[in-house]
């Protein structure tokens, strides 16, 4: 019972991670302009009962075990000049795991992301390519439910553009991005994600969009899972699909709700999100 | 029970009318189909693309030539091309029997040798059995090679240091006016302005900007620069970012004044002068208005963009030359490039000079051109340092592809230009270029 439960709890950083990086509505990889802000405060909710092994073999949690995950984070944006861009985020998490004769309960700041992107280029002033450099901050030391309590850099490729498509305003972004946690055996993780939206009305306040992205990690330590060996949850995969609509109420605010869930995974918990944020255009 | 099955009788016998109505209905579009191709005689076709899409070769132009014949008849006659200079001096033919069968599509293939750089007229024939048809084209043979050989007098920057020193020492006299009673597209505050330039002369013009709550905002300036005897309105727009600003200069619209010229003489008044040629003033016009979104707060100095057509297009070339404080231009086939080899390219505006040149005693097409090459688009392009972008047109009879790469070509001081062809166009550009323009000007004032 007790490995179990340990196993699954560190199974279930994976989810962790997945709800600290759900949020896509403001559309990243277009150039910002200089002097704008940007703030979108989110809340997410993540439920589990069920997960992938290391030999991609779905099975629900033992004794009925149940996983629910709250995540608020507070992402912004300040556009530096036309070629850079500041970010940071900053997410808290609440997570409960809860089974047959086992209750755990977890919460706190995660890791603070803070970054520069660089406009590099564009094609025709349609498409755009930004490079991303992002530093990570553990906000809570020895609590392997929040993370994994190292600091780690990571660097993203994004490649975002806007079109018509069916007579429709559209806009698409690619990223991937590749991110290094230090400290003994930090896994190396390829995260990627694409973005396909719909602008629905001539005055641009409604929209919808698809995303497809997933996590692949890696460590130099123990490949294959074993439930004693805690750290190997650092390798891992999943795949997951999401769909968001959107509405602006005024140039400076909007609000965007987003539903998502697990495709396919390894060694991860195979979950369903809901979230809702706000985008909030100050200056 | 019985009521329940009487119901499912009905219905049976509905979904039977039903089905039985589509087919009749099918059967009589059908018919009425056939009846109109029937009818039909069909018709002869052609459809010409270049291996290009901008039709810029570089020592041989490719062209595809379909002839679609949806006729019952077979189509036997000749496909031919007649190349010829912008000057209409006849370079090369070639000519080629053809058959196409009925209801076929015949496809062609010219292969034209031209390896000396320049823009070349190329007439395609057809002559069949039912049709004759000729499609006019132009293509073109490394353009970016093409260079004037006609070089800027020896004192052009002075000509233009004096006529800006004379421009400084007129009071701008600036006024804007609230015209609550004008309406244009948007969101927007319409105002009259009104400035004094060289020869003490009032132009006016018009600004709109966006309503904003934000009182500290300060707009990126779109400055509209006007066609030959085009009266420009108030513009309007959607664009929350950029103030519009459009100018009558000297002679035109409600900056008409003492320059009271007929249409066609408005190009030629005091030609013979190089110091009281019109358009000295109508740069200095343009100047002046650079001068006026300066002394405006609530516009954004280092954001101004030119941009016009036609002769807009020359004045936007010719203003981001002699003022920095422009910091784009967008010119649509500008006119006057490389002056001196207009002759024989083109009507207009020529064939006016010339009338006057016959009427004025001791005027020579020589003298004027002494006085053309300082408002030679060319020779202004070659002063620009901002980002510039240039729209032309293949087929354009005004401002023809070779002069306006000339002017093109000569931009050597900006390390951004860029040019947009249209193949299929005369004297104008289409919405892709206003898009392109758009997204340009946004991406490099960061207005993301």
């Amino acid at each position: 019972m007790k490995f179990t439960t340990t196993w699954l709890k560190y199974l279930l950083v994976t989810a962790v991670l997945f709800i600290a990086s759900l949020n896509n509505s403001y559309a990243g990889g277009f150039p910002v302009r200089p002097g704008s802000l940007l703030l979108s405060p989110s809340v997410s909710y993540f439920f589990a009962n069920k997960g992938w092994d290391s030999l991609r073999r779905k099975n629900p949690f033992s004794n009925n075990g149940q996983f629910t995950s709250i995540s608020n984070s507070l992402y912004m944006e300040y556009g530096i000049s036309k070629r850079f861009t500041f970010l940071a985020s900053l997410p808290y998490v609440i997570n409960n795991y809860v089974a047959d004769n086992y209750t755990s309960k977890s919460q706190g700041a995660t890791d603070l992301e803070t970054g520069i992107r660089y406009y590099l280029a564009n094609i025709n002033y349609t498409y755009y390519f930004t490079i991303q450099g992002t530093f990570i901050t553990p906000l809570y030391q020895n609590n392997p439910s929040l993370g994994y309590g190292e600091k780690g850099a990571e660097l993203k490729f994004s490649f975002a553009g806007s079109a018509h498509f069916l007579g429709k305003n559209c806009y698409f972004t690619a990223e991937n991005g590749v991110r290094q946690y230090f400290g003994d055996g930090g896994p190396i993780q390829d995260r990627y994600n694409a973005t396909f939206g719909l602008t629905l009305d001539r005055r641009f306040h409604q929209q919808m969009s698809v995303s497809i992205g997933g996590f692949y990690s890696t460590s130099s330590l123990n490949k294959g899972f074993d439930p004693k060996k805690l750290v190997s949850n650092k390798n891992f995969a999943f795949n997951q699909a999401s769909i968001t609509y959107g509405y602006s109420f005024t140039r400076r605010f909007s609000t965007f709700i987003s539903a998502g869930t697990f495709i396919n995974g390894r060694n991860t918990g195979d979950g369903s999100s809901a979230s809702l944020s706000f985008v909030i255009r100050p200056f | 029970m019985a009521k329940r099955l009487n119901i499912l009788k009905q219905l049976i016998c509905l979904a039977a009318i039903i089905a039985t109505m589509q087919p009749l209905g099918a059967a009589a579009q059908d018919a009425k189909g056939k009846k109109a191709a029937a009818e039909d005689p069909g018709s002869v076709s052609t459809i010409l693309t270049p291996a290009d899409k901008d039709a810029r070769f570089d020592d041989k132009a490719v062209y595809e030539f379909d002839v679609k014949n949806t006729t019952d008849n077979e189509q036997v006659g000749k496909i031919s091309y007649l190349v010829s200079t912008e000057t209409d001096k006849n370079l090369k033919a070639d000519s080629q029997m053809i058959k196409v069968p009925k209801k076929s599509t015949g496809k062609f293939r010219w292969t034209i040798p031209q390896d000396k750089p320049g823009y070349y007229k190329v007439a395609f024939m057809v002559n069949v059995t039912d049709y004759d048809d000729t499609i006019r084209k132009v293509f073109g043979i490394k353009p970016e090679l093409l260079t004037s050989t006609h070089n800027k007098p020896a004192d052009y920057h002075d000509y233009w240091k004096a006529a800006k020193d004379e421009l400084a020492k007129i009071p701008p006299n600036f006024k804007v006016t609230k015209m609550p009673k004008i309406t244009t597209t948007g969101n927007r505050y319409t105002y009259a302005i009104e400035m004094q330039s060289i020869g003490n002369m009032t132009i006016r013009g018009w600004m709109t900007l966006p309503k904003t709550v934000d009182k500290g905002k300060k707009f990126a300036v779109l400055l509209g620069l006007p066609g030959y005897q085009v009266n420009l309105t108030p513009m309007g727009g959607m664009d929350e970012d950029l103030a519009i600003i459009t100018l009558n200069v000297r002679g035109q619209g409600n900056s008409r004044g003492p320059v009271n010229t007929r249409r066609d003489e408005f190009i030629f008044y005091h030609i013979e002068d190089k110091d009281k040629y019109v358009m000295r003033g109508v740069i200095m016009d343009c100047v002046r208005c650079i001068d006026f979104i300066c002394a405006q707060k609530e516009l954004n100095h280092d954001k101004i963009l030119v941009s016009g057509g036609s002769m807009g297009g020359f004045l936007a070339i010719a203003t981001a030359a002699l003022d920095k404080r422009v910091a784009l231009c967008s010119s649509q086939n500008p006119i006057l490039c490389d002056v001196r080899s207009l002759p024989g390219e083109v009507d207009w505006p020529l064939n006016d000079i010339n009338r006057y040149v016959a009427i004025q005693p001791g005027l020579t097409l020589d003298k004027v051109f002494n006085t053309l090459d300082y408002f030679d688009t060319k020779n202004f392009a070659s002063e620009i340092t901002c980002p510039i972008l240039l729209g032309i047109g293949l087929l354009d009879p005004i401002a023809p592809p070779p002069n306006e790469y000339m002017a093109f070509n000569s931009i050597t001081t900006s390390k951004n230009k860029r040019i947009m062809v249209f193949k299929d166009l005369g004297h104008e550009v289409n919405t892709a270029y206003k898009d392109l323009e758009g997204r340009w000007m946004r991406d490099h004032f960061a207005l993301f």
